[in-house]
């Protein structure tokens, strides 16, 4: 498919099927996590924990793919690995804080406890990374270089005979599907685990 | 509640880590420096006197779990936290000052930005050393878990707090304040709906 031929960004525009996709899939997953955080809260039942757990470590893994791609991006448009750019800011929070969940779950060793204090910090973590990543980047006040932001033209105003949506749409649905896919397989696993730790 | 030597050991702690800074600044004469180092050190002060409150005090927990409900429990520890925690930044913000300064600063601006931060870094820190306690992890859960929540606070806080030292253009403040307000209502909000799940076991 043909991508506009721009100044600096020339075939890095491609870099949209990849990177983009990837943040969605992680807010995806990571949603998918909290809503089973809030039902664990809600009626206590091992498996929700399970789903919880193990859709946000695959979220976790789907953030340092579009931290990746992003800043080997930014290294052939921008001149630079990682820039001090709120958007990056963000990404950088969000990733720490879900690390920062992995330590937690680590530190405790009573199953029901654990599923319990990491769904509150889960809840807490993804209502400040929310706030950081969608609404922060959004305000006048601030810069920001990433496209879209910061009155920078987002990718589709550049798109103009819709040959990237062609290839975008199915992409974002692409990398949904695989990242539902990996986390049901790391979810079937946790649960085998369980079953075996149990016997 | 507190005795008066941990009222002391903070007030200390406050301004030998001012006096510190103070030291370490000779030579910087720029106020963008000078913010920066002064929220760096909002941190550690929080960090030290928040984490205070929760040492020793399991004896004392036994009778408040019989006595009063999660929520009203968390309203009452928010409000001290967070009154307490203003009277010592107030007091490091005097401290600051008084040693290295800000040169011209819009003063309101900057206590509003310190207002502001402070109730919120002093609820969200609350929360995540409950969450810490109940994790068993001490000192060291307690940073990992509340650093990368903290930041978007900080960084709020900042750029705020620069626009009141540069003494400069501050029309533009009105984004920062939002945001700021928004943050410590969720926090509080989340605080409040969340912390009945961490109460006992």
């Amino acid at each position: 498919m043909p991508v506009p031929a721009l100044e600096i960004l020339h075939e890095t525009i491609r870099n949209l099927y990849f990177h983009v996709c990837m943040w969605f899939s992680m807010m995806f997953i990571l949603t998918v996590s909290l809503v089973y955080s809030l039902k664990y809260l809600n009626k206590p039942n091992e498996d929700y924990d399970i789903i919880a757990s193990q859709s946000s470590y695959t979220g976790l893994m789907f953030g340092v793919l579009g931290l990746a791609t992003g800043s080997l991006w930014a290294r052939y448009t921008w001149g630079a690995w990682w820039t001090n750019d709120p958007k990056l800011n963000g990404a950088a929070i969000a990733l720490l804080s879900y690390f920062a969940y992995v330590v937690l779950r680590n530190a405790m060793d009573d199953e029901q406890k654990r599923a319990r204090i990491s769904a509150v910090y889960n809840i807490f973590a993804y209502a400040m990374m929310m706030v950081f990543i969608m609404i922060y980047p959004r305000l006048k006040e601030v810069d920001s270089l990433h496209p879209g932001n910061g009155g920078n033209p987002g990718f589709n105003q550049y798109d103009l005979d819709s040959h990237m949506r062609l290839v975008f749409y199915p992409a974002v649905i692409g990398w949904l599907l695989l990242c539902s896919w990996i986390a049901s397989i790391n979810i079937r696993t946790e649960r085998i685990k369980r079953h075996l730790a149990n016997q | 509640m507190r005795s008066r030597k941990a009222w002391l050991a903070i007030v200390l702690y406050t301004g030998s880590t001012v006096y510190i800074s103070y030291l370490g600044l000779q030579g910087y004469t720029d106020t963008a420096t000078h913010n920066a180092v002064f929220w760096l050190l909002i941190i550690f002060i929080s960090m030290f006197a928040t984490s205070g409150s929760f040492a020793g005090r399991d004896s004392e927990m036994f009778y408040i779990y019989t006595l009063v409900s999660p929520s009203r429990f968390i309203l009452a520890r928010l409000l001290y936290n967070g009154i307490f925690l203003l009277s010592v930044s107030l007091l490091a913000f005097i401290c600051f000052q008084f040693f290295v300064g800000f040169g011209d600063t819009n003063q309101v601006l900057f206590l509003a930005a310190l207002l502001l931060t402070v109730w919120g870094i002093s609820s969200l820190l609350t929360m995540s050393f409950s969450i810490a306690s109940k994790g068993g992890g001490g000192f060291t859960l307690m940073a990992i878990i509340s650093f990368p929540l903290l930041v978007p606070l900080l960084i709020t806080a900042q750029h705020l707090s620069e626009m009141a030292v540069a003494g400069s253009d501050t029309s533009g403040y009105g984004g920062y304040v939002t945001v700021l307000l928004a943050l410590d209502g969720m926090i509080a909000a989340l605080c409040y709906l969340l912390f009945p799940y961490l109460w006992r076991d």
